[in-house]
């Protein structure tokens, strides 16, 4: 009977699993949000690359629901999860990312990254970066506006279209930013906010997708996003708002699971994102900036991008202590 | 009760899948507790606020959706017109209709950037903004769906009414409001606690179209939140909280909904009228349904206007659509056939037997599904896999064929359990002195009579299965998705134009199975005969 089901699982499963490749390539199952996995994102470009340089071995860029759904996800399979690595954490996420025990060393040397601040993580490693900001056209909004207390004093019909701070990195960021800003009046905004919310999606991409489409006059996104339409489609409408109060920067970052089955690989993806060659497919397909000095190979439009007079900072710590109210908040006051 | 043919068989086969579908249930809410207990902190979410929330959404739809039915089955009822037996059909598909497919419409149509908007803002110069997001969005989408449900079984109550009634009603010359409160509102007012308790339930579990237009932890579903307890918090203990709480409140509508008539799912053609009102009645009449038709073909229109465009080539251009394709019609086929199965043996079992208490309990197993929606099952089944160390996508197909089999099984057992009592009550003689078998019984006498209605069964488990995306929604991959769930994942990328082509195809292949499969099944069984 056993070896009936087993039989019967057997031919199910594989009547439903899309072809397997032989089993002495050795696999790299990678879970990321489906941004990065998209034929325009890096997810394509970094297979390519780094299945040249491994020594025979196949990468699988596997799609969660969103960036922080990769890690709910392996929270959710536990051991029996076949990911060895999640790429798309932010450091916001990243401490409760720590905290499941579930990621191993990157035992890199890191010393060589350009990026605002010196990188200690010992468990992730960054490979882009920007500062979060919403996106408008100059053809609907030609007065953005200059401060989260002017978007709340704009007429209702004001629409903004932001993230869910449980599932996407993006969310989360905004209500760091506006707890970075505002301190203890954080609800006060987001109570302000509420009325020109149009929805809170679960990841980026959904929301980028609607203020595209011309469902919201704002969707937050980065300060960089303006590069992809004026590198690729010599569209300059598109700009990032500058907020007075200043702007939070996202670090966005990729770890290994302990319980990987090709852990030795899995680092070895990980120096492959980090170095030049890696680094070189991020800037134009996930519209960051790189975490190392490209010099030229970074397209000169990223350095005419306007960028924030200042950034707001704020220490792990204080993350992992307020985070989870400040996230509580946020719920209560779009409720 | 003598008559009935003495078939011990049947009744076992009954009884032990009641039991092993109550046991599989109970497995389920087991692996749920444990989970909840094994080290989950505290839950933050706020239970009062959502069931509250919840509450008043159901209620709303509950409501607007009577009286979009009534009023829409009073004007079908009255008018005589070219095309009138295809509207009711269409009305008659809301039960099948995706839930996605409809809130997709209705973003087309109702969005800033809609059809609406824009011809408003054409024709008008003013902006109507956007109503397809929040609470009126579900709204919409609800009342599009249950307010048809519920004008066709209305309908059906007032096409029922005794030509007798009518006739002294007519010969009184009663006017078209006298009419319908002497003669159409005692018809009516018997379906209608059964029928608000069962749309109360499914607005109460609504998961695709709260989960596309609720604009995120502004309106949610308990459903909803449990999905994102478990896929966004990783808070098992706060979804378990939420899935007890879905369950209390569901098994306290059902058992006052049980003790209400049940809901038929099968109709035959409504007869067009004799005896229609004149004057300003008619005039109203014909502005409701013109109103309802276009209310509910819209965004459907849009759905294929939007799907047959852009994204079609591109979408059947790819693999993955075939994959997906292949797992939903495999899915659709299988689960339908499951529920085929269960149904039958439950419905033959429960036929056979006399006893009283015997009956409800192999009714039940019908009715538990309906207490633990797909996601908390799915949620059960996801657990319950990861306790036994096998990996989530091994399962996955089976428990998405298990569940959809389930949440098919009480419109299962309400289309073939009436008519197979019928036989049992009506020929249970003639079968006795026959001395037939059960097996020539159920060949010789029951299958010709019921090929209709198993065509019937077998299109709503297909169909349902076929828009499913609570089940699935915990356990699909990248390897295993069907359509409704590929179509999720398009919506929240960047791939709307591939969201709408694959819309489209749902819708297609819904009203497709819905018309033709109990078509074909009756003249298979004809040829029986």
């Amino acid at each position: 009977m056993v070896k009936f089901t087993r039989l019967a699982l057997a031919v199910l499963s594989g009547l439903f699993v899309a072809p397997a490749f032989a089993e002495e390539v050795p696999i790299l199952r990678i879970y990321t949000y489906d941004g990065f996995a998209a034929e325009w994102g890096p997810g394509p470009g970094l297979k390519a690359g780094f299945e040249a340089i491994c020594g025979g071995c196949f990468v699988e860029f596997i799609a969660a629901d969103s960036s922080i759904g990769t890690l709910r996800r392996v929270q959710l399979e536990g051991d029996t999860t076949e990911a060895d690595l999640i790429v798309g954490l932010d450091t916001a996420i990243a401490g409760e990312a720590r905290a499941t025990g579930l990621f191993a060393d990157h035992e890199l040397d890191l010393s060589g990254l350009s990026l605002p601040g010196e990188w200690t993580d010992t468990q992730f490693v960054p490979f882009d970066y920007a500062h979060f900001a919403f996106v408008y056209d100059t053809d609907t909004v030609p007065n953005p506006p200059k401060s989260f207390e002017e978007l709340i004093a704009l007429p209702d019909d004001f629409k903004i279209v932001v993230q869910d701070p449980r599932s996407a990195t993006p969310g989360l960021g905004l209500v760091l930013w506006i707890a970075a800003a505002y301190g203890d009046r954080a609800p006060e905004i987001w109570a302000g906010l509420k009325p020109h919310i149009l929805t809170v999606t679960r990841e980026w991409s959904e929301s980028y997708n609607l203020f595209l489409e011309g469902e919201a006059d704002m969707a937050l996104s980065y300060s960089t996003s303006p590069a992809y339409h004026i590198i690729s489609e010599g569209d300059d409408t598109i700009k990032a708002a500058l907020f007075e109060e200043g702007h939070l920067a996202q670090t966005e970052v990729a770890g290994v699971l302990k319980s990987s089955h090709a852990p030795a690989l899995a680092q070895k993806f990980l120096a492959y994102l980090t170095s030049p060659e890696g680094q070189k497919q991020i800037p134009s397909t996930n519209w960051m900036f790189p975490v190392i000095d490209l010099g030229a190979d970074l397209d000169p439009t990223f350095a005419t991008l306007p960028q924030p007079e200042k950034t707001l900072v704020l220490s792990d710590d204080d993350i992992a202590a307020n985070g989870q109210r400040w996230v509580d908040e946020m719920l209560a006051a779009v409720q | 009760m003598l008559t009935l043919p003495h078939r011990p068989i049947r009744i076992a086969v009954a009884i032990t899948l009641a039991v092993a579908i109550t046991a599989l249930i109970a497995l389920v809410l087991w692996s749920i507790l444990t989970a909840a207990s094994g080290g989950a902190t505290g839950s933050r979410i706020d239970i009062p606020h959502l069931l509250r929330m919840t509450s008043i959404q159901a209620g709303l739809t509950t409501v607007l959706s009577i009286t979009v039915g009534i009023a829409l089955a009073w004007a079908l009822n009255r008018l005589r017109f070219p095309g009138r037996d295809l509207v009711v059909g269409l009305f008659a598909s809301a039960i099948v209709t995706p839930g996605m497919v409809v809130a997709f419409g209705l973003l087309s149509i109702w969005g800033r950037n809609g059809w609406i908007n824009q011809a408003s803002e054409a024709w008008f110069g003013i902006s109507i903004g956007s109503p397809a997001y929040g609470l009126s969005g579900i709204l919409l989408a609800h009342v599009v769906l249950d307010g048809a449900l519920a004008a066709r079984i209305m309908l059906a109550r007032l096409d029922a009414i005794p030509t007798g009634r009518l006739k002294t009603g007519q010969s009184l010359g009663l006017s078209a409001f006298q009419r319908f409160a002497i003669i159409d509102w005692p018809a009516l007012r018997g379906t209608i606690p059964g029928l608000a308790a069962i749309i109360f339930l499914l607005a109460f579990t609504s998961f695709p179209i709260v989960l596309l237009l609720g604009g995120g932890p502004a309106n949610q579903t308990l459903e909803v939140a449990i999905y994102a307890a478990v896929r966004q918090d990783f808070d098992l203990a706060g979804a378990v909280l939420l899935a007890a709480t879905q369950i209390a409140v569901c098994s306290l509508v059902i058992l006052a909904a049980s003790a209400l008539a049940p809901i038929p799912t099968n109709f035959g053609a409504s007869t067009p009228p004799r005896w229609r009102d004149r004057g300003p009645a008619r005039s109203l009449q014909a502005l409701v349904l013109l109103g309802c038709t276009i209310g509910f073909l819209l965004p459907l229109t849009a759905v294929l206007v939007d799907g047959v465009g852009a994204g079609m080539g591109r979408v059947v251009a790819q693999p993955a659509f075939w994959w997906a394709a292949a797992s939903s019609l495999v899915i659709g086929t299988t689960s339908a056939l499951l529920t085929l199965l269960l149904a039958l043996a439950l419905a033959l079992g429960r036929g056979a037997t006399g006893s009283g208490t015997l009956r409800t309990l192999l009714g039940m197993p019908a009715f538990a599904y309906l207490a633990v929606p797909a996601v908390v099952l799915s949620l059960g089944f996801f657990l319950l896999v990861r306790t036994l160390g096998i990996a989530p996508s091994t399962a996955a197909p089976f428990v998405v064929i298990l569940g959809n089999s389930l949440l098919a099984l009480p419109f299962a057992m309400a289309t073939l359990g009436p008519p197979l009592e019928a036989i049992a009550r009506t020929r249970g003689k003639l079968i006795r002195s026959l001395g037939l078998s059960g097996w020539r019984q159920f060949a010789l006498v029951e299958y010709p009579l019921l090929g209709r209605d198993i065509g019937v069964m077998l299109a709503l488990a297909f169909c349902f299965s076929l828009g499913d995306l609570g089940v699935i929604a915990l356990f699909g991959t990248q390897d295993f998705q069907t359509l409704p769930l590929m179509m999720f994942r398009a919506l929240g990328s960047y791939r709307n134009n591939d969201a709408a082509a694959i819309a489209a195809i749902l819708l297609i292949g819904t009203i497709a199975a819905f018309v033709g499969l109990p078509k074909l099944f009756e003249r298979i069984a004809d040829a029986a005969r």
